[in-house]
């Protein structure tokens, strides 16, 4: 049973992604990702942990930069930790502001109830975040949603009892036929696509895993229900590639299906008479409040 | 499984981890090397170890490993 780790080569996922961008500092080039975006609407990122961690993590300077995760940020006490969250906001601030063209001090990330990151008052674009070991990774889209997930392809996942808890029936099933030594890297696949979907739609691991899956092969991937019938349609578009030779990395992106965004620049697209509403709002209630 | 120190050890011994006793408080996110495949590892080994199946929804909402041994022994 084949399967492919690399460049999208299914017509569906090629249009919606592009190969993972390698950023290897905040200072850039930023070219590649945002052409990647203007083409696909889309972009995945990625980056080494080394490559983003200040030198110094009590420079002032990271107050403006990480905005309200700085107070988060100086509770945690474990320096692994520490340098692991610093260096994933940095990339992801980045790589947002390299979309939107705004300073990464301007940008605030918040969190939603279940610990989705989401950027504040950018409707318009969504992201996701994973790390594991030195690999940081983030996705990007304008076109709806984006869940996106990273493992080293080697960790050790079969037959430790995870397989009753990560797989559907119809996974088990497809698995047992997959060579011996290929077996669990394609577990590690369908681990990596069912955190990708469920970051994407949200829901982190409340969805239980057992719930939903996928099948083995990487083209035109789909949710499959337990028993492996199709449990999504055209609006959702999966893919898993390899990076940095070591990390399998899958993406998961809905569609919403209200076209594509071709102005992301924070200074612009945002709507005119909105804004001027919106001012208007804030002052009478501020000159209230007076 | 009578402590949460006992669910350490089983962590240690099996997953690899070199989690700590003062560590049974910690939110699960201030673990360095604790990750969402540790956390469905440590299910199948606790219903292998306790012989019944542990509630994975409410594993999935603890915070800490000593919320994760509360639920699995039923504290």
């Amino acid at each position: 049973m084949a399967i492919t780790l690399g460049p999208a080569t299914d017509g569906r996922t090629a249009e919606a992604f592009a190969h993972p961008v390698r950023m290897s500092g905040p200072e850039g080039p930023w070219e590649r990702v945002r052409v990647a975006v203007e083409r696909h609407g889309s972009v995945v990122v990625h980056g080494r942990l080394e490559e983003w961690l200040p030198a110094d993590l009590d420079d002032p300077r990271l107050r403006p930069l990480l905005g309200r995760d700085h107070a988060r940020f100086q509770a945690m006490t474990h320096p692994q930790v520490r340098s692991r969250f610093v260096a994933s906001r940095l990339l992801l601030k980045h790589v947002a502001c390299a979309v939107i063209e705004a300073s990464p001090e301007s940008v605030e990330l918040a969190y939603k109830p279940g610990g989705r990151p989401y950027l504040r008052g950018l409707d318009q674009i969504d992201i996701s975040l994973s790390h594991t070991e030195n690999l940081l990774l983030v996705g990007l889209t304008r076109r709806g949603w984006i869940g996106v997930d990273a493992e080293a392809k080697d960790r050790p996942m079969l037959g430790l009892g995870t397989e009753n808890q990560v797989c559907t029936p119809y996974e088990r099933r497809t698995l047992a036929q997959i060579a011996e030594e290929r077996r669990n890297a394609a577990l590690v696949r369908l681990w990596t696509l069912k955190e990708a979907y469920s970051k994407a739609i949200g829901q982190g691991m409340r969805f239980r895993f057992t719930e939903f899956g996928f099948s083995p092969q990487d083209r035109n991937v789909q949710v499959l229900r337990p028993d492996g019938a199709p449990g999504t349609g055209a609006e959702w578009a999966f893919h898993t590639c390899l990076v940095d030779r070591a990390y399998t990395v899958s993406v998961a992106l809905f569609d919403a299906g209200f076209g594509d965004t071709d102005d992301t620049a924070a200074a612009t697209m945002l709507d005119a008479g909105l804004i001027a509403a919106l001012v208007e709002e804030t002052g009478e209630a501020g000159d209230r409040a007076e | 499984m009578r402590t949460v120190e006992e669910l350490i050890e089983l962590a240690n011994t099996h997953l690899g981890t070199a989690l700590a006793p003062a560590d049974a408080a910690a939110e699960l996110t201030e673990l360095a090397e604790w990750d969402s495949v540790h956390l469905l590892r440590l299910v199948a080994l606790l219903e292998h170890e306790l012989g019944r199946p542990v509630p994975v929804d409410a594993v999935l909402q603890a915070r800490s490993l000593r919320d994760i041994w509360a639920v699995a022994v039923g504290a």
